[in-house]
């Protein structure tokens, strides 16, 4: 792994086109600022590896069949308005 | 008044053999970047996401909505830009759906799929707010 000493304001650009700075160190929680075109997905490394092996687990066939649902708990109609409303005014900061 | 299928549809928002993009694809299987949504009417609402050109890749979703009335999902503003959604009807939110032993099913709330209906563009999507949801929400067992 590449090792590279960093003051707060300072940078690093990979790949001519991702740019990582240094916004803030508190103790030890360095605080990172990225600029990276929206083709390149960036995750907290712990949340990557959850969700990936989340969708892994959900491959392995064979373990049973299609779970029938409740009827009750089948939503009605007013939920897409709901559904709209949260996705878009959703906490407008970064995760 | 309407008919169950219509209902269904109406919920779903994708059709059988709707063919969606996933630019990005999923977490852990970026490679692979257009599904076919399958969906069979004894089985709504869950659809299969079946991968268009390995047929031994496909995973069972389901409308979040459907099964979680309450679900909350904030999106990035960088995944709301990605996603082009303009309108906040623009977007159709999908849980990977994992079945396990004893017919129990769970879904995954913290990292939905999140479809623009018009454009069938997809991302799996972290939500900003995702530390309120589990990745194996149990599904509701039908009695």
């Amino acid at each position: 792994m590449l090792v590279l000493s960093r003051k707060s304001s300072e940078s690093v650009v990979i790949d001519g086109r991702i740019l990582v700075r240094i916004m803030r160190v508190e103790g030890d929680v360095v605080k990172l600022g990225i600029d990276a075109p929206p083709d390149v997905p960036i995750f907290r490394q712990e949340i990557y590896k959850e969700i990936q092996r989340s969708n892994q687990e959900a491959l392995r066939p064979g373990i049973g069949s299609v779970p029938k649902l409740p009827r009750a708990a089948l939503g009605a109609a007013p939920r897409r308005l709901r559904q709209a409303a949260e996705a878009v005014n959703g906490d407008p900061k970064r995760c | 008044m309407n008919t169950a299928a219509q209902i269904e549809a109406e919920c779903t928002g994708l059709r059988h053999q709707d063919i969606v993009s996933l630019p990005l694809g999923l977490l852990g299987f970026e490679q692979v970047k257009e599904y076919v949504w399958i969906q069979q009417e004894e089985e709504a609402p869950f659809c299969w996401m079946q991968a268009r050109r390995d047929l031994s890749l496909a995973f069972l979703v389901v409308p979040v909505f459907d099964v979680v009335p309450d679900y909350h999902p904030h999106l990035s503003d960088e995944d709301v830009e990605f996603l082009g959604l303009s309108a906040p009807s623009d977007a159709l939110i999908y849980g990977i759906v994992t079945l396990r032993a004893e017919g129990r099913a769970t879904v995954n709330l913290k990292g939905p799929i999140v479809v623009n209906r018009f454009s069938r563009v997809a991302k799996q999507v972290v939500l900003t707010n995702a530390p309120s949801y589990s990745l194996q929400h149990p599904l509701p067992a039908a009695a």
